[in-house]
This record gives C-alpha cells, sequence and structure tokens, in this order.
C-alpha cells in the first residue's frame, strides 16, 4: 500500500490542477495569476496546470472581494472538486476585502466565511512570485498521504 | 505497436525525464528594490500620524503605542504596498524598497494643509462652527454664540449673515465643526501636495 501510496504522493506533487475563481475584485489579481502562465514564470514547469474547471481542479484559487451575488456559486464550485482539495485565497480582497472594505461597497468579505481557505496570499495585486511558491507549498501538505491519512 | 515502443522511447529519453520531473528555470528572487510592506528603520517615531492619514487603503496601518515610544504596525492582507507611507514620514521611519533613497536624491516630500468648506445652500448660519472650534476659542475667548467675532485672527466667524473663512491655515484638522454642524455644511479635507526642494546648483 505504502509504494502505492508514494507513487501517488509523487505523481501528484508533479501535477497539481489549478483552477480559479474571481468573485469580485479589480482584475489586478487574475492578471497576476495569468502571469504565472507566461514564460516569465513558467507555472507548468513545476507541475502545475492551469484550466478552468473546478472537477478537474486540485487548488481552488479564490479572488476578489465576494460580492453577495458570488456566495453560494462559490460554495458551488468548492462543492465541485473533488478531494483531496485545497482553497487558496489570492491577494489582499479574500483576506480583508482590501480598498473594498469601506461603508456602502457591495462585498462581503472575508472568503473564509463561506469555503476553507488553507493559505493566503497578500498583496495588491501578489506577485507571481509569490503565487507560485504558496501553490508549491501548500499543495504537498494537504495532498501528500491523503489515502493514509484518511484511514 | 510501433506507437508503443516509440512513446516508451520517448518518455525513458534522460532528457525528458529531468525535464518532465526538474524545474528548468534557476528559482525566481524578489529584487531587493522592489516595493515590499514597509518595515522599520529603527528611527525614533514622532507619532505625528502622516503615516496613517495618507494611506489610502482601509486598516492597514496603525500607529500603535508600545511601553515606551511609539511604532507603525503594517498589516499585511490589508496594505497594498504603495508605499505613500514611506514617502510621507517625516522621520523615515518605514523604509520600502528604494523610496527613501529616490526621496532623499530627488528632495521630495508631501506637504499637507486643511481644506475648509461651507456649503452655502445647506448652511443655516447657526454659528456652531465657529463656537465649537477650539482654535477659534483660544484665538478669541469673547467669541459670541452666533458666531461671529471681533476678531481678524479666527479660523472663521459669521459675517454678514454667512461663514467665512478667515484663516484656514490656523485650522488642526480636529473635524469638531463637522461634528457639531447640523446640516453637514461644513467640509473638512486634508489637502496633500508632493513638493521638491530646489536642486542646488
Ligand atoms: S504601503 Fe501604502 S497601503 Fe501599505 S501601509 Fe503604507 S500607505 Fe498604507
Ligand atoms: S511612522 Fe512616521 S509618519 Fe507615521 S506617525 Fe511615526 S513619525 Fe509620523
Ligand atoms: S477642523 Fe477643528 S480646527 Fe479646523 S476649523 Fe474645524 S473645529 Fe476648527
Ligand atoms: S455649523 Fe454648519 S450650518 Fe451652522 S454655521 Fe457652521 S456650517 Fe453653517
Amino acid at each position: 500500500m505504502s509504494i502505492l501510496q508514494d507513487i501517488k504522493n509523487a505523481v501528484r506533487s508533479r501535477s497539481i490542477h489549478v483552477s480559479y475563481v474571481d468573485v469580485g475584485s479589480c482584475n489586478g489579481c487574475d492578471i497576476e495569476v495569468l502571469a504565472c502562465l507566461a514564460p516569465r514564470y513558467d507555472i507548468e514547469q513545476y507541475g502545475i496546470y492551469v484550466h478552468n474547471n473546478p472537477r478537474e481542479a486540485d487548488v481552488l484559487l479564490v479572488i476578489g472581494s465576494v460580492t453577495p451575488q458570488w456566495v453560494d456559486k462559490l460554495r458551488d464550485i468548492w462543492e465541485k472538486i473533488p478531494e483531496p482539495k485545497v482553497a487558496v485565497a489570492i491577494g489582499n480582497c479574500p483576506i480583508s476585502g482590501c480598498v473594498y472594505a469601506r461603508k456602502g461597497t457591495l462585498t462581503t468579505p472575508p472568503v473564509e466565511n463561506y469555503i476553507p481557505i488553507a493559505a493566503s496570499v497578500p498583496g495588491c495585486p501578489p506577485r507571481p512570485t509569490e503565487i507560485l511558491s504558496a501553490i508549491l507549498s501548500v499543495a504537498p501538505l494537504i495532498f501528500k498521504d491523503y489515502e493514509e491519512k484518511q484511514r | 505497436m510501433r506507437s508503443i515502443v516509440y512513446y516508451v522511447r520517448e518518455f525513458l529519453r534522460p532528457e525528458w525525464l529531468r525535464k518532465f520531473f526538474l524545474v528548468k528555470t534557476a528559482p525566481l528572487e524578489t529584487p531587493s528594490y522592489f516595493k515590499d510592506y514597509p518595515s522599520l528603520t529603527g528611527k525614533e517615531c514622532t507619532a505625528c500620524f502622516s503615516c496613517m492619514m495618507i494611506c489610502p487603503a482601509p486598516n492597514a496601518i496603525a500607529v500603535l503605542r508600545r511601553q515606551d515610544r511609539w511604532e507603525p504596525e503594517i498589516y499585511r492582507g490589508h496594505c497594498i504596498r504603495c508605499g505613500l507611507c514611506v514617502e510621507a514620514c517625516p522621520e523615515d521611519v518605514l523604509a520600502s524598497g528604494r523610496i527613501l533613497d529616490t526621496t532623499h536624491r530627488d528632495r521630495t516630500a508631501f506637504s499637507s494643509w486643511y481644506h475648509l468648506e461651507v456649503d452655502d445652500t445647506l448652511c443655516m448660519r447657526c454659528g456652531n462652527c465657529c463656537v465649537s472650534c477650539p482654535v477659534n476659542r483660544q484665538v478669541d475667548p469673547q467669541l459670541a454664540g452666533t458666531g461671529t467675532s471681533a476678531s481678524d485672527e479666527v479660523v472663521m466667524r459669521v459675517e454678514g449673515g454667512r461663514v467665512r473663512i478667515l484663516h484656514e491655515e490656523k485650522c488642526t484638522g480636529c473635524k469638531t465643526c463637522e461634528i457639531n454642524c447640523p446640516n453637514r455644511a461644513i467640509r473638512v479635507a486634508r489637502m496633500v501636495e508632493g513638493v521638491q526642494e530646489e536642486a542646488e546648483a
């Protein structure tokens, strides 16, 4: 069993599938996530693949300060991701609401109120390197020995 | 069959295995001159609160009283790393990237003052603002309950049936007038201007 688990660990560490959802940001963080795909940072060489289908994803990047219309849809998306899964908050918005955390704005941060967040990357926007290292450090923690931890 | 052999051969190439399992580019380091969360330089903070007043992000910075001194604290998850607090601090308490070097080299700074504005269509000439202003009270203790004053040195006074602002520059920005105005007619705004000293010839 443990050999099978080791193989799973090795494969999972090189095959992290990422999906991202913008629940009401200024798009700055979206652009930094996309910059991770560019040759300068080249997220795929770390074995991280971005494609926007929650059913295929392991990691959900949550961007934006959660507008009320997104609350139920964000939960739906989270439900659709197969186990093991992890959500990472990207930018200040999901953490605190950032510049939208004022009286009279139609946002309801933080995102932790709606889905479990394993890690957050502060910044407005965070640098691609910070996003990369967050995914790389949090994913193995959750995915390593997942089946053995279940028992 | 031939294609299976082909794929097995392809995937067993050391080159392919190395590229698949190892990262190709060197780890990307954040250069030291990048703006990051402001850090403390260890210089003494005088609690002027310029940093808090200029910060554009809600709850990003607070100047806190420690045991024996004041100290600004930056909150990650709120701070947007704009660096304005670094530029605004007159005592160089904060540092981030090479902002301090640039401001010293170019001799730039922020100057600020308070701008008072009375909306005459809302104002009902009650004089509350003139009476409640602590600066007015100090300059002219005889200031009348209607807001009229014999002194020309007050910040503002009721004059000829309307509020006239005489000495905006004396305003300390306390906003007492704003709080005491029943009609939200008087507004106090903190104005900030970037200034640059003449470079020495
Ligand atoms: S860097 Fe900008 S956002 Fe951060 S504390 Fe300073 S002024 Fe506020
Ligand atoms: S850190 Fe600088 S700007 Fe902020 S209160 Fe202290 S001296 Fe003033
Ligand atoms: S803000 Fe304070 S000092 Fe300035 S005019 Fe109003 S009451 Fe006077
Ligand atoms: S307190 Fe307000 S309404 Fe009264 S005089 Fe001043 S500005 Fe006008």
